[in-house]
């Protein structure tokens, strides 16, 4: 529960959750989509780094950091500074005021967005419970 | 930099221009705030607003026409039928970018023709026409009508319909695409004065101080607004993209506002349309969202589809989960001239008083008033707009039904306007704005729902606060109504998420201002206190500010469930951060001061 984000061991953690955490299953159980996270580099973060989730109803199939060149098309895609993440996996910054604000840019199937929002709340909690700052 | 409003008398037939002193327009910028100081010593308690001296003001702002983000719009102020009250509603389309580039920014109406007349509005001349054929024709007829009968291109048409002709107290202004000035019934305004339409088209430029400075920072503006995450969701799904979040909050109201559960309700959002009869979209000038939906239905026939309001008040409200039926409704209220927000809630009222057993067969003209049935919802539609059979019971509004059989408590209204559709016990902030709103129970004096779900504004100050806190957020409630009373004034969309800064380099370079921030707000809450002022005068007072007690009772289920704004809490700490009197709810002579407002207490 201690690994730090973004890196490969809090992706897995994160897969874990998602995988055995039975709300999140039962929620997400109609998505379909995979996901590219883009965190990008600020004072606190050197690099940025993009991380990739193939979602499928309500367990995660694939997750991997994605290198140089290596960036597939994803159903969606979200994208802020890393403080900004950090804030959401805080629990500072709730997901629907950060899409509000622009603090997280979203691309994508906005009608398939806004018909899963719970799906992407109860998401979002299981990246805040595996996640400690 | 504001043109000329072009002055009408229908009784005498005399036009002249009407030049607003200069430091109104650099103390009110136009709009909305601008039309409330115009009109100040017009409005009286015993001004009747159908009587012929009633004024009907029509009234741009400075960034009206510029292409700048989302502010193709203008507003139409008066006394309101419905409320007694301040009246304002502001309109997209085309025709306050036409007015202005025939060289006006507003039209001010007074009198009464002595039979149906138009107004023909054409680079700084005008003309009255008779309008006897017109007379009865429906709003897209009307529009097509005089577009033929003048043999001249985009000639821009704002009228009423059959509502309006009547007179129903909530009978709105149509223009172009379907674009409407709503509510607070000014179309029954224009109605009384015999007034049809008015038809707008120039040919000049659009007057700004600096459109070398205006220019970039436009583009800039321009470009960020369409990025916008929520511009993309209104794009592809309309004012309605947030149903689905609306319902699993508890904000979007069920069963007149007495369910928070309705399981067709995922039927009937933006998503929904959008998978179903979506066929294409629509914008108003130069706006960068589009977000006008254009459904086809089973006619095959291309159409408007419904906003937000139109698909919660005519769908979930009344327990309709056919998209067809909520377009169909949509289109009647439109074609006949009414406001969809408050024939949805009558209609939603009746049906409540009916399952109560408070109207029976005998007061609804035979017609059963049953949830669900979208049949019986356009009947009563129907008999509304000709004042037929139970519908001359509906045409009272809310309020006025509610009152006519004994049940006033029963109508959700504040002040007479019918509520929108978003529920404070989901969005506490909104209980604020209902109650204090100067023109009744409306969301576009401040959208604060918004607020509640996030979506604050660093720059202006406006802080997050959780969905169902209380007084502690009361100062932000005040500071969103200001910032939303400079919209209203310039006349900026609620939907152009724009930066306040980039608002106000756009003002600044139009109007050759140098304000900062604050200077821009304070021009909000002085506009937001005139108003107060002026209901004040017209016989709003203390207790007015209050909910209807169907909104202040526990939802049984849903994402809002057991919860119940503490209104009393709410406003003591509401008029503390206004400098308002506590007991009489009038603005301190202190703040009146403080605003450059002292003036209205020797009135």
């Amino acid at each position: 529960m201690d690994h730090p984000f973004p890196s490969a061991a809090w992706l897995a953690a994160f897969q874990e959750k998602l995988n055995q955490d039975q709300q999140y299953h039962e929620i997400a159980h109609n998505w379909e989509g995979d996901i590219l996270f883009s965190i990008q580099a600020d004072d606190s973060l050197e690099e940025s780094t993009i991380m990739y989730l193939d979602l499928w109803h309500g367990t995660c199939r694939q997750a991997r950091i994605l290198e140089d060149g290596d960036i597939p098309k994803a159903a969606f895609e979200l994208q802020a500074p890393y403080s900004n993440w950090v804030r959401i996996l805080k629990g500072d910054l709730h997901p629907m005021q950060a899409m509000l604000t622009q603090k997280l840019k979203v691309k994508g199937n906005m009608t398939y967005m806004m018909r899963h929002v719970p799906t992407v709340l109860d998401f979002t909690r299981c990246a805040q419970e595996i996640s400690q700052f | 930099m504001l043109q000329p409003i072009l002055k009408v008398d229908l009784t005498t037939r005399q036009v002249e221009n009407f030049f607003p002193p200069n430091e109104w327009i650099s103390e009110y910028l136009g709009g909305a705030s601008l039309a409330a100081r115009i009109l100040f010593d017009f409005l009286s308690k015993d001004l009747d607003p159908l009587e012929a001296r009633s004024p009907l003001l029509f009234l741009n702002g400075p960034l009206t026409g510029s292409a700048g983000p989302a502010v193709g719009r203008f507003a139409v102020c008066g006394k309101s039928p419905a409320t007694g009250l301040w009246a304002e509603s502001n309109c997209g389309g085309f025709w306050g970018p036409e007015l202005r580039k025939a060289g006006f920014d507003g039209v001010w109406v007074t009198g009464r023709a002595v039979s149906p007349v138009w107004l023909w509005i054409r680079d700084g001349k005008a003309e009255i026409r008779q309008a006897d054929h017109l007379w009865g024709q429906d709003t897209y007829q009307v529009q097509a009508s005089i577009q033929g009968e003048l043999s001249e291109k985009n000639v821009r048409v704002a009228s009423i319909g059959i509502g309006g002709e009547s007179q129903i107290p909530f009978s709105l202004i149509l223009c172009d695409h379907g674009r409407v000035a709503g509510r607070t019934g000014m179309g029954a305004v224009m109605g009384s004065k015999n007034l049809k339409a008015i038809a707008v088209k120039g040919s000049g430029e659009i007057p700004l101080i600096d459109w070398e400075a205006y220019r970039p920072i436009r583009s800039r503006a321009n470009r960020e607004l369409r990025a916008h995450n929520q511009s993309q969701v209104m794009r592809a799904l309309g004012t309605a993209g947030g149903a689905d979040y609306f319902d699993y909050i508890g904000t979007m109201p069920k069963k007149y506002f007495q369910s928070g559960v309705f399981e067709g309700a995922e039927k009937v959002s933006g998503s929904s349309f959008a998978e179903t009869i979506l066929s294409g979209v629509s914008a108003c000038h130069a706006c960068v969202i589009a977000c006008g939906r254009v459904v086809t239905l089973a006619d095959g026939k291309r159409r408007k589809g419904p906003e937000y309001e139109t698909i919660a008040g005519f769908g979930p409200n009344l327990l309709i989960d056919e998209a067809a039926e909520i377009t169909h409704l949509g289109e009647l209220c439109d074609r006949y001239g009414l406001d969809s927000i408050s024939m949805s809630n009558t209609i939603g009222l009746a049906y409540k008083m009916y399952e109560e057993g408070w109207i029976t067969p005998a007061d609804t003209g035979g017609l059963a008033l049953v949830w669900g049935d979208a049949e019986a919802a356009k009947t009563c539609v129907e008999w509304t707009a000709r004042r037929s059979s139970f519908g001359r019971l509906l045409a009272m509004g809310a309020k006025g039904l509610a009152a006519h059989f004994g049940q006033v408590e029963a109508a959700v209204q504040v002040n007479g306007l019918e509520l929108a559709y978003h529920d404070p016990r989901g969005a506490s902030g909104m209980a604020l704005v209902y109650a204090t709103s100067p023109r009744g129970g409306c969301h576009n004096q401040s959208d604060y729902f918004l607020v509640d779900m996030g979506h604050c504004e660093d720059d202006l100050g406006i802080r997050f606060f959780e969905r169902q806190e209380g007084s502690v957020k009361a100062a932000n409630v005040a500071r969103h109504q200001d910032w939303r009373t400079v919209g209203n004034a310039l006349v900026l969309c609620q939907l152009a998420n724009v930066p306040p800064k980039d608002v106000l380099a756009l003002v600044n370079a139009a109007s050759g201002l140098r304000w900062s921030l604050e200077d821009l707000l304070r021009s909000g809450e002085r506009g937001w206190n005139l108003k107060r002022v002026i209901n004040v005068r017209l016989g709003l007072n203390r207790k007015s500010d209050r909910l209807p007690p169907a909104l202040l009772r526990p939802l049984p289920d849903g994402g809002a469930a057991g919860y119940v704004p503490d209104l009393d809490g709410m406003l003591q700490a509401y008029y503390q951060a206004r400098g308002w009197d506590q007991a009489t709810g009038m603005p301190e002579k202190r703040k009146l001061a403080e605003l450059g407002l002292a003036w209205v207490l020797v009135r």
